[in-house]
């Protein structure tokens, strides 16, 4: 986890706002080493989490965890952490003969129509059910954490079916369990006919979110020092009714990511 | 900049079966609208009114939050929200049941019959799962149903085509659209209102909403930037603090003001160039002995 990140979120894993449902995008650039933040974050707070991964394996997020002090393959041992292995489980969803599997968090793959209802279940029984007999081990509210959600588009799922199914788990992850959720989706750049796209599902859950962070490239170009700039919206939170916006750099590391205000760049001071 | 605090009639002006619809403008900053809702409950809760709430996307605690007790007696919340397409089959109202039979049947059952207020929340939903032509027919029987006095329905613009979002604002008798002001602190409220008679009238208004529910207006100013003003800083002087001497003296800014630059073509060097001066200019030859000025050719280079 990033202790800068902490600090500009107002969050640490002893203390952090439960009920949020936060909103991790990007647009010619890559957000998910915020997804590595977050599952850090949750894992060394104690919660007890699902992981939606559909675009990389778990030795890959294993690997990054372990450089950011956490281990994805002891936490899934003890039951704190609930995997779906996307990439490995579709061949297997695609070639069953069995179609009856309305059910199957897969199921988006085969069905006509896809809707998201079997992935929903799944979600909803992995962060229900209690640590495996294990007595001892009782975990804190629970966290959803997918990457990425608009893969889902590339497989024939249609938006409205997609914002369906976020607002069923933030029904049940944040306003009933009192956990929290954090989804990264891709954007693209704006396009004139872009009724059924990237945009208009980033749009559809900024609507949803309590706190959105975008990340893009730099607007003047490519630099060495500067991977990027990422912008914070909060909805309005505490005693302030109005939503607040921030803008930042960052910078990427092996081992972490620095962020710091505009023009405060080490390469700049 | 004026400031007032909306009073209850104003909003309430336009009710006689109307139907409103709110329209929650900025793709990338949603604002508001959930606040507007809150606020449209407050307003006619306080006037005594009947209000129904289909609530799809928020919880009852979100639309309730701040409402005193004796409002939330008259407020009636029919939760869609955790389970609005009836996946779970625990809700008491699903997407489906978005029909002129099914609502007009869930008002009267529960309480008398009397003429009340729906709030729709959101329509974005409602369309998303049904033709928005239907949904229009179904809107329209349930403003001239007589059981619903006015419809209130909540709209994220940007998740729609165009066209969808041109339909049901058609078919709405007052549109307001939300956006963010420059300043993050207030928002940009334009009110397309039509009347019975045909006439429209349009308003754009700085709103905020504060956390009980009250709303405060600003009318809106000429000039765009003017709300941004409060947040400028003062110029400091810069020919203060410095040891030589910048600042002129009146004597001296006179002075330099009665200057007549060089190049500057005024109307003293005009009428100078017109008005024929004597002596200046003039060529003064004198030949001497070697000179031999010959009348038919003066330049002395014809074979004569």
């Amino acid at each position: 986890m990033f202790p800068e990140l902490n600090s500009i979120l107002d969050s640490t894993p002893d203390s952090y706002k439960s009920s949020d449902f936060i909103l991790v995008s990007d647009r010619r650039a890559d957000a998910s080493f915020l997804i590595h933040h977050h599952l850090s974050f949750y894992l060394r707070a104690g919660c007890k989490v699902c992981f939606l991964g559909l675009v990389q394996s778990f030795s890959h997020y294993s690997a990054v965890g372990q450089r950011l002090g956490v281990s994805l393959a002891q936490a899934r041992e003890k039951g704190q952490l609930v995997f779906l292995e996307g990439l490995k489980d579709s061949i297997g969803a695609i070639l069953q003969e069995d179609t009856s599997q309305e059910t199957q968090p897969l199921s988006y793959l085969r069905s006509p129509g896809p809707r998201l209802e079997g992935l929903f279940r799944f979600v909803e029984r992995s962060v229900r059910q209690s640590g495996d007999g294990d007595a001892n081990e009782s975990w804190g509210p629970p966290v959803l954490l997918i990457d990425d959600l608009s893969v889902l588009l590339s497989f024939g799922v249609s938006v409205g079916a997609i914002l369906d199914f976020t607002l069923y788990c933030q029904a049940t992850m944040c306003s009933e369990l009192q956990g929290n959720m954090v989804i990264l989706v891709r954007c693209e750049e704006e396009d004139a006919d872009d009724e059924e796209g990237l945009n208009l599902l980033q749009r559809g859950l900024v609507h949803q979110c309590n706190l959105a962070l975008h990340v893009e490239g730099l607007p003047t170009g490519y630099c060495r020092d500067i991977h990027g700039q990422m912008e914070v919206w909060w909805r309005q939170r505490g005693e302030t009714m109005y939503n607040q916006r921030k803008i930042f750099h960052f910078k990427v590391h092996d081992k972490g990511a620095s962020f710091f205000a505009r023009g405060t760049s080490s390469a700049v001071l | 900049m004026c400031c007032r605090e909306r009073k209850l009639e104003d909003s309430y002006s336009f009710k006689v079966t109307s139907f409103q619809v709110i329209n929650a403008l900025n793709p990338s900053k949603p604002f508001y609208s959930g606040e507007c809702v809150h606020y449209m409950c407050r307003c006619f809760q306080i006037l005594g009114e009947d209000v129904h709430v289909l609530g799809f996307e928020s919880p009852e605690t979100q639309v309730c939050a701040g409402l005193d007790s004796s409002c939330v007696q008259k407020l009636h919340f029919h939760e869609g929200f955790p389970d609005p397409l009836g996946w779970k089959c625990t809700s008491s109202f699903t997407v489906d049941q978005f029909t002129s039979q099914h609502i007009t049947q869930l008002i009267k059952d529960t309480q008398y019959a009397k003429a009340s207020v729906l709030v729709v929340d959101s329509l974005s939903l409602v369309l998303r799962h049904h033709d928005p032509v239907v949904i229009c027919q179904r809107l329209q029987e349930l403003r001239k149903g007589g059981v619903i006095k006015t419809v209130i329905g909540l709209l994220h613009s940007d998740l729609h085509q165009q066209g969808v979002v041109g339909i049901v604002g058609h078919l709405a008798s007052t549109v307001i659209s939300v956006a963010p002001a420059n300043n993050e602190r207030h928002g940009v409220a334009k009110t397309t209102r039509r009347t019975k008679s045909g006439k429209v009238m349009q308003e754009e208004e700085y709103f905020s909403v504060s956390e009980d529910a009250t709303l405060s207006v600003q009318a809106k100013l000429r000039q765009p930037g003017h709300v941004q003003k409060e947040q400028d800083v003062s110029e400091a002087d810069p020919t203060s603090n410095l040891t030589f001497n910048l600042r002129l003296s009146e004597e001296e800014r006179k002075a330099k003001e009665k200057v007549a630059l060089p190049f500057v073509f005024s109307q003293e060097k005009k009428s100078a160039l017109l008005r024929p001066t004597p002596g200046t200019g003039r060529i003064m030859y004198e030949p001497d002995a070697n000179d031999d000025f010959d009348e038919e050719d003066p330049d002395d280079d014809l074979d004569v």
